[in-house]
């Protein structure tokens, strides 16, 4: 019977109904007068509490950590581990469902989902967390995608009084299977398969008319039509492919082939499409094509850090093959091209910058330097690469010169301790050379860790760079996300969560000379070395997927709003219970994290 | 009214079944009992019980995972008007067990507890006309009325002409308690006891509650 428990609500989602019934049924319920301390820090407590009402702070001393409002619950470390972190003092009169721990533990050994929630690593919790995302529309969105977005093959149209041999070369020639083949004021459809069959089986002469072996009866879906419609149409002619017309015109083939390829991402495809274009202007689809890739992929349930990979991939290769086309000789010979920022750490997943920059290891004649910034930063331009805020591009001669040039740029920089210097020293610290002279950025990196070695201050100035950004008090957020009705909520999650984690990573990894650019590589060498606690190295990887997963959801949005002003923006109000308990979470672990870098490099002289 | 003494041992005489003494001694220290009937009708001489819950609360906390619960099986079926009250049609209080079987559970679960509720006086009646016939007395437990708390707490020093309002769902609102579901047996209760624990404590730090405009309700719906 009914005494009001919610179990839609995190953690309890994850239980099965008879689990959920079970926690009803032991479940007593507490009322708490206010200001009194409901778990006393550093006690264990024999309850999970849930709020039914009222309100409950979470308080360290003088300040306050967190306040739990109706279906929160606390305090699953006092609960699991035996001591709470804070205070829980009830903040109005308030009454709590109290489900007794021997009920928790149980389900917690049961059931794995549930038992994430109470995990004290909150990488561990995290993870779980990653784990659970489910692919969203999977197979419906993919039904409902159109036809002429998933076909992949050009239409090539041939006379049926060529003959097969003519038409196999051209098959061959256009690397299609199929042939729309006009005879007698008709079309028809001859596949290779036919071809083969013709020669190979009924010994036809190689010289046979091809209407000989066109067959006429052409099943086709229009190219506006869903995926939906082509697979019943296959399915009812028993046919692996449909040819495909746009009113009058017919503009190609859909293979069952393709439908797959709907499924199973086809970012396979996409490097031999890269390798294969022989102009700038045949790279700007695979260019577009592994944009398109990055939803599909989140579409589908793949991880973040796997999607950041293999686009990093991708876009390497775009820009190797763009450089090839466009660099006059004098600079491939001489020059290095590298990516920096997100590229260089292949961080990046849904496109914000070009974050590019040429080191030569020789001066090359002016003419041929400026044509060859315009035509390869124009050319990502038109690719849909949205201009570098920072103007970190190989269009910008500060990021396009010789290594000499570098060097000092960087010793101007390290002598400015301006914040835009530090910022510009931390976009280089993250290059990867992609193409050229690899030796030139080992090079200009070495000086760098050379010049910043055992200077505790400039180590300081660059560190210091965490504290750009708040992030946002939990206590706040916490406010914010019970109480309805308030207003705008939002919080950059690049500017509160990545950036700190990724700055702070960075630091240290500048302090120790670690070469690795990605940070879960730097934070792996650092934990290798005793510089990073291997808890807090976990913990924040976590974080910053969690992040990612939720900066990708927003950026996704973004792009389909057709407006990447916002993108790094997530308002909790619109998030689940679950979501804004991972972030709040989250967004512990960063605080914790300027606390050890702030200590570390003294950056609070500042 | 006669002393306590006086009415114990008068009660003590009239009642029929030696087995129900226990409903005299002293109350566990702290407890009480919040308690709903589901009936028929609102007439405790001929309407009957078809539901009834009732919840045991230790100190400031509500025993809900030890409550009691009965549907019983009524002598007369319920009428069509009392169905859309309630929601407990013909074929589920058919399910229900016969009150003689279900009293002497309610009786020993009850205890010589204080019985809580909204309106606990006529919850009361109805349960005495089956405890008269079947144990030869009513029940001697003392009663804490929550509507009477709260208009203490609301409307205790109300200028005359105020317009009072102490329907169970203007208090649950007024206190930001959320509705666990009306007119079940077992919601009710437990409501109640929220709506004591909460006014016991108000009296106790000698607040009052504010008249006027509504609270501002901190609970957020719940729905289960």
């Amino acid at each position: 019977m009914n005494t009001g428990f919610d179990a839609q609500n995190t953690p309890f989602d994850r239980l099965t109904q008879q689990e959920a019934e079970e926690l009803r049924a032991a479940a007593d319920i507490g009322y708490f007068s206010p200001g009194e301390t409901i778990i006393a820090r550093g006690r264990p407590t024999d309850f999970l509490h849930v709020v039914i009402k009222g309100a409950v702070e979470a308080r360290d001393g003088e300040a306050l950590q967190a306040v739990f409002g109706p279906r929160d619950s606390f305090d699953s470390r006092a609960l699991v581990h035996g001591a709470a972190g804070e205070d829980f003092v009830a903040a109005e009169e308030t009454l709590c469902y109290l489900i007794p721990r021997a009920t928790i533990r149980g389900l917690i050994a049961r059931n794995a989902a549930f038992a994430a929630f109470f995990y004290a690593d909150v990488s561990r919790k995290l993870e779980a967390f990653a784990e659970a995302r489910r692919p969203e529309g999977g197979m419906e969105a993919v039904l409902r995608t159109r036809v002429r977005d998933a076909m992949r093959h050009r239409a090539e149209t041939i006379e049926g009084s060529a003959t097969i041999a003519e038409a196999g070369a051209a098959m061959r020639d256009a690397d299609v299977n199929a042939l729309f083949v006009r005879a007698d004021g008709r079309i028809g459809v001859v596949t290779g398969m036919n071809l083969a069959k013709a020669a190979v089986l009924r010994e036809l002469p190689l010289n046979t008319p091809v209407r000989e072996v066109t067959h006429f009866d052409v099943i086709s879906v229009e190219a506006d039509d869903f995926l939906f419609d082509a697979l019943l149409a296959m399915t009812r002619s028993a046919k692996r492919r449909l040819a495909v017309r746009d009113g009058e015109a017919w503009v190609g083939f859909l293979e069952d082939i393709d439908l797959l390829g709907q499924f199973a991402g086809n970012s396979q495809l996409i490097p031999g499409r890269i390798a294969g274009a022989r102009s700038v202007a045949e790279l700007a689809a695979p260019a577009r094509a592994i944009q398109d890739q990055v939803e599909r992929l989140w579409r589908q349930g793949v991880k973040v850090e796997a999607i950041a990979e293999i686009t990093s991939d991708l876009n390497r290769r775009l820009l190797v093959r763009l450089f090839d086309l466009v660099a006059p000789p004098s600079i491939r010979d001489q020059g290095c091209l590298i990516l920096m920022g997100s590229e260089g750490r292949g961080e990046q997943t849904v496109r914000t910058d070009q974050d590019n920059g040429l080191l030569l290891a020789a001066p090359v004649p002016d003419p041929e330097l400026a044509a060859f910034r315009e035509a390869f930063s124009g050319a990502l331009d038109r690719f849909g690469f949205p201009p570098c805020p920072g103007n970190v591009m190989v269009r910008n001669p500060v990021w396009s010169q010789t290594l000499d040039g570098m060097v000092r740029q960087l010793r101007r920089w390290i002598q400015d301790r301006t914040p835009e210097a530090a910022m510009n020293i931390a976009i280089f610290l993250d290059a990867v050379a992609v193409t050229g002279r690899a030796t030139l950025l080992e090079q200009a990196k070495s000086a760098l860790f050379a010049m910043m070695r055992g200077e505790a201050a400039l180590m300081a100035h660059f560190a210091h760079l965490i504290e750009s950004f708040a992030t946002p008090s939990l206590g706040v957020l916490n406010t914010l996300m019970t109480t309805v009705g308030v207003g705008e909520d939002a919080i950059d999650i690049k500017k509160a969560g990545i950036f700190p984690i990724v700055h702070g990573i960075r630091a240290m990894a500048l302090e120790r000379g670690i070469a690795a650019t990605a940070t879960a590589e730097r934070i792996e060498a650092l934990v290798a070395m005793n510089a990073l606690q291997a808890e807090l190295g976990r913990d924040l990887l976590g974080a910053l997927r969690v992040f990612m997963a939720y900066r990708i959801t927003s950026q996704i949005e973004a792009v389909r709003r057709g407006n990447v002003e916002q993108e790094s923006l997530v308002r909790p109000s619109r998030m689940t219970a679950a979501d804004r308990d991972i972030l709040r979470d989250s967004l512990r672990v960063v605080r914790h994290f300027r606390e050890v870098i702030s200590t570390r490099f003294k950056t609070s002289v500042f | 009214m006669l002393p306590a003494w006086l009415r114990h041992r008068l009660w003590r005489a009239a009642l029929a079944d030696r087995a129900f003494m226990f409903l005299l001694d002293p109350p566990p220290e702290g407890e009480a009992v919040s308690l709903d009937c589901e009936t028929t009708g609102l007439d405790p001489w001929v309407d009957e019980i078809i539901a009834v819950a009732a919840v045991r609360v230790a100190g400031s906390r509500i025993l809900t995972s030890s409550r009691f619960e009965a549907v019983v099986r009524p002598t007369r079926m319920p009428e069509a008007g009392s169905i859309k009250v309630h929601g407990l049609r013909r074929r589920d209080v058919a399910g229900g067990r016969p009150m003689a079987e279900v009293l002497p559970e309610l009786l020993r679960f009850i205890g010589s507890r204080p019985l809580v509720g909204y309106y606990i006086d006529f919850d009361v009646a109805m349960v005495n006309r089956y405890a008269l016939h079947q144990i030869g007395e009513r029940l001697p437990n003392r009663r804490i009325e929550v509507s009477s708390l709260y208009y203490d707490r609301k409307y205790g020093k109300a200028p005359p002409g105020t317009a009072v309002d102490l329907r169970f769902a203007s208090i649950r609102a007024d206190l930001g308690i959320p509705d666990l579901g009306q007119h079940d047996a077992l919601a009710d209760a437990v409501m109640a006891a929220m709506m004591w624990l909460q006014l016991r404590d108000l009296q106790a730090r000698g607040q009052r509650l504010r008249r006027g405009r509504g609270r501002e309700a901190t609970a957020a719906p719940l729905g289960a």
